[in-house]
C-alpha cells in the first residue's frame, strides 16, 4: 500500500458518501426507500420508483450474480492506440440479491471461466489507504 | 395537449459533408465550414441565408455555434448545441423542424464537425482520441455521479462505450442462442455497402472467415464490430417544405417525428426490458410507435432503414426495438444479405458508422437524402421512397419524398 494509488477515483458527494465510507468498513451499503421498499443504486436525493424522501441506508449481503460479463481483450482506446496496461481482466454487471446491479470486475477466475448467472460474492479490495471498490468473486 | 402537425411541414433541402478520416490534421471549424458550404451550395443558397444553426456533439471534440457564427460571419436568429457525444442526430433535426415550423427560423443547419482538436487548441496536430482535451471531456462523462451512460464505471477500469454493448451482446447471445457468426452479417454488410462508396473509411471486403479471424475485444466483441473513429463534418438544412421546393434539389419531407426516451428503464445500447443496467427484465411489447403514426405508416411502408450502428450488436437492437423483427429474431433477420442494398430491409447503405465513419449519424442523413434523390451510383437503392432513422436508443425520424 505504499505504492501511490494511480487509477481513477471515484467522485465522493454528500449523496454517495455512505456507499463509499460503507465499503471502507467492508459494508456493503444502498440506500432502501420506506415507502415501497426499493433499493436502488445509484444513490440519489430520492427513491427513483416512488420519488420518495424517506429511506434510510441498510447493509446489503453482497451476494449476487453475473448478469452480463465481457472478457476485455482490448476497448475502442486500445483499437485507437491506447496502452493496454491497466485494463482491467473483465468488466462484470453484477444483479445483487436485493435488486440493484452494479458495474465491477470478478476476480479469483480463469479466462475463460465467467458464466452468466453465475453466483457471486463481494471482495472488500483496499486498493488505497482510503478507498475500497467492491470487486466480485465467485460465491 | 395535441401536437401541432409538424407531419411533412418540413424538408431537407441541402446536405454537404467532407472527407472523413483519421487524422485529417484539419481543425474542426475548416471542417464545418466546408460541409456546411457544400450544403448550401446544394441546396442552391447562400451562406448567408442560413438564420439558424444546430450543432451536435460541440467543442472539445467538435466546433461550437458561437465560434462558427462569428467566424463565418453568420447572422443567425436562433443556435442551439447538444453534448460532447453523438446520440443527439434526430434530436437536432426534430427541433430545427419545430423551430422553422413555428417560425422561429427559415433556414437551419443542423451539423456535427469532428476535427483533429489539438489543430483547434493550438497545439500539434493530432488524432482526438489522444487529444489530452478530448480525452478529458470523454472521461469526464465516464467519472460522473451515477455512472457514464453507456455503463461505463472508471473507477473500475472501464472507461470506455464499447463495454456496455459488449455487455449487452452477452446477454443477448445467451438468451436467444445468437453466435458470432450471426452477427458477422451486420458488419459484413455494411464493409459491402462501403465498397461502393468512395468516401467510406474501410472499403477491404469482409468475409465471414475474416470475421472470426479478426481479433477480439470486448468480448464477444471483435474489431469489425466496432465503429471508425472519424474526423470529418457532415450537414443538413431544414426548411419549410414550401420554400424547399423553391429550391435546387427535390426536397426530402419530414414525415415523422419520435423523440429520445430516458429513464430507469432505457440504457443506450437496448431497448426497455432488456434486463440491463437498472432495467426491469420483462417482455418488450413493441406498440405502433409515435413516428409511424404521425407520418401514416408502418414498418411495411420503410423502404431502408439507417441506425446508429456504432458497435453491429446495436443494429439487431434497433431491429427489435421497432419492431422489424421480435426479440432474439434480430440473428436470424440479418441473415442472407437481407440488409444487404439489394435485400428486403437494407440498412445503412453508405457503410454506416461501421464502415463509412463515426459521424455521429449525420453521414446517414447525408446518405438518405442523397438515395430519396438517386444520386448514389453503384449503390443506388431501388425503392427510395419512404426511409427512417432509429436507433436501438429510441429515437426516429421517418422521411418521404
Ligand atoms: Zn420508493
Amino acid at each position: 500500500m505504499s505504492e501511490p494509488y494511480t487509477k481513477m477515483l471515484p467522485g465522493i458527494s454528500n449523496l454517495n458518501r455512505p456507499y463509499w465510507e460503507g465499503l471502507r468498513r467492508h459494508v456493503l451499503t444502498l440506500p432502501e426507500c420506506d415507502d415501497c421498499g426499493l433499493i436502488w443504486y445509484a444513490p440519489s436525493p430520492w427513491c427513483p420508483k416512488c420519488h420518495s424522501r424517506n429511506f434510510k441506508w441498510i447493509e446489503l449481503t453482497g451476494k449476487g450474480h453475473v448478469n452480463a460479463w465481457s472478457e476485455l481483450k482490448g476497448t475502442h482506446a486500445t483499437l485507437l492506440g491506447a496502452p493496454t496496461d491497466g485494463l482491467p481482466d473483465n468488466a462484470v454487471e453484477i444483479t445483487l440479491e436485493e435488486g440493484p446491479r452494479l458495474i465491477s470486475n470478478l476476480v479469483g477466475v480463469e479466462p475463460g471461466e465467467i458464466r452468466t448467472g453465475m453466483p457471486v460474492t463481494v471482495v472488500y479490495d483496499d486498493v488505497a489507504e482510503d478507498l475500497t471498490l467492491a470487486r466480485f468473486k465467485p460465491a | 395537449m395535441s401536437t401541432f402537425d409538424l407531419k411533412d411541414r418540413t424538408a431537407i433541402s441541402g446536405v454537404g459533408d467532407t472527407e472523413y478520416g483519421r487524422p485529417l490534421n484539419r481543425s474542426a471549424i475548416d471542417l464545418a465550414a466546408e460541409a456546411f458550404g457544400n450544403a448550401c451550395d446544394d441546396a442552391g443558397i447562400s451562406t448567408r441565408d442560413v438564420d439558424g444553426l444546430i450543432m451536435s456533439v460541440g467543442s472539445p471534440l467538435g466546433v461550437d455555434c458561437d465560434s462558427l457564427a462569428q467566424m463565418l460571419g453568420l447572422d443567425l436568429r436562433m443556435y442551439s448545441q447538444t453534448w460532447t457525444h453523438g446520440r443527439f442526430t434526430a434530436t437536432c433535426i426534430q427541433q430545427a423542424a419545430m423551430y422553422v415550423a413555428a417560425g422561429f427560423a427559415d433556414t437551419v443547419a443542423c451539423m456535427a464537425a469532428l476535427g483533429s482538436s489539438g489543430v483547434q487548441a493550438g497545439l500539434n496536430p493530432r488524432p482526438f482520441n489522444t487529444d489530452p482535451f478530448a480525452a478529458a471531456a470523454a472521461r469526464d462523462e465516464a467519472a460522473r455521479e451515477g455512472g457514464g451512460g453507456h455503463g461505463q464505471d472508471p473507477v473500475y477500469g472501464i472507461d470506455t462505450t464499447d463495454v456496455g454493448a459488449a455487455l449487452v451482446a452477452r446477454v443477448y447471445f445467451d438468451r436467444y442462442g445468437a453466435t458470432s457468426e450471426q452477427l458477422a452479417a451486420v458488419s459484413i454488410a455494411t464493409r459491402r455497402h462501403a465498397a461502393m462508396n468512395s468516401g467510406a473509411m474501410n472499403r477491404e471486403p469482409l468475409s465471414l472467415d475474416d470475421y472470426m479471424q479478426s481479433p477480439l475485444l470486448a468480448t464477444p466483441l471483435r474489431e469489425p464490430d466496432y465503429s471508425l473513429v472519424a474526423e470529418g463534418a457532415a450537414c443538413v438544412i431544414v426548411t419549410s417544405t414550401e420554400r424547399a421546393r423553391d429550391m435546387r434539389k427535390t426536397p426530402v419531407l419530414i414525415s415523422g417525428m419520435q423523440p429520445l426516451p430516458v429513464g430507469r428503464e432505457e440504457f443506450i445500447w437496448t431497448y426497455p426490458g432488456f434486463g440491463v443496467a437498472q432495467q426491469e427484465r420483462r417482455a418488450y411489447g413493441e406498440k405502433l410507435q409515435p413516428v409511424y403514426k404521425m407520418a401514416g405508416v408502418d414498418h411495411s411502408a420503410i423502404d431502408a432503414l439507417f441506425t446508429y450502428d456504432v458497435y453491429s450488436i446495436i443494429t439487431w437492437m434497433a431491429l427489435e426495438r421497432w419492431g422489424f423483427c421480435k426479440p432474439g429474431e434480430a440473428a436470424d433477420f440479418t441473415q442472407g444479405g437481407r440488409i444487404e442494398i439489394d435485400g428486403e430491409l437494407p440498412i445503412n447503405s453508405h457503410g454506416g458508422l461501421l464502415s463509412e465513419a463515426h459521424m455521429f449519424g449525420w453521414n446517414a442523413q447525408v446518405e438518405i437524402i442523397r438515395q430519396m434523390r438517386g444520386e448514389c451510383g453503384e449503390r443506388q437503392l431501388e425503392n427510395t421512397e419512404m426511409m427512417q432513422w432509429a436507433n436501438a436508443y429510441g429515437d426516429s425520424l421517418i422521411y418521404r419524398r
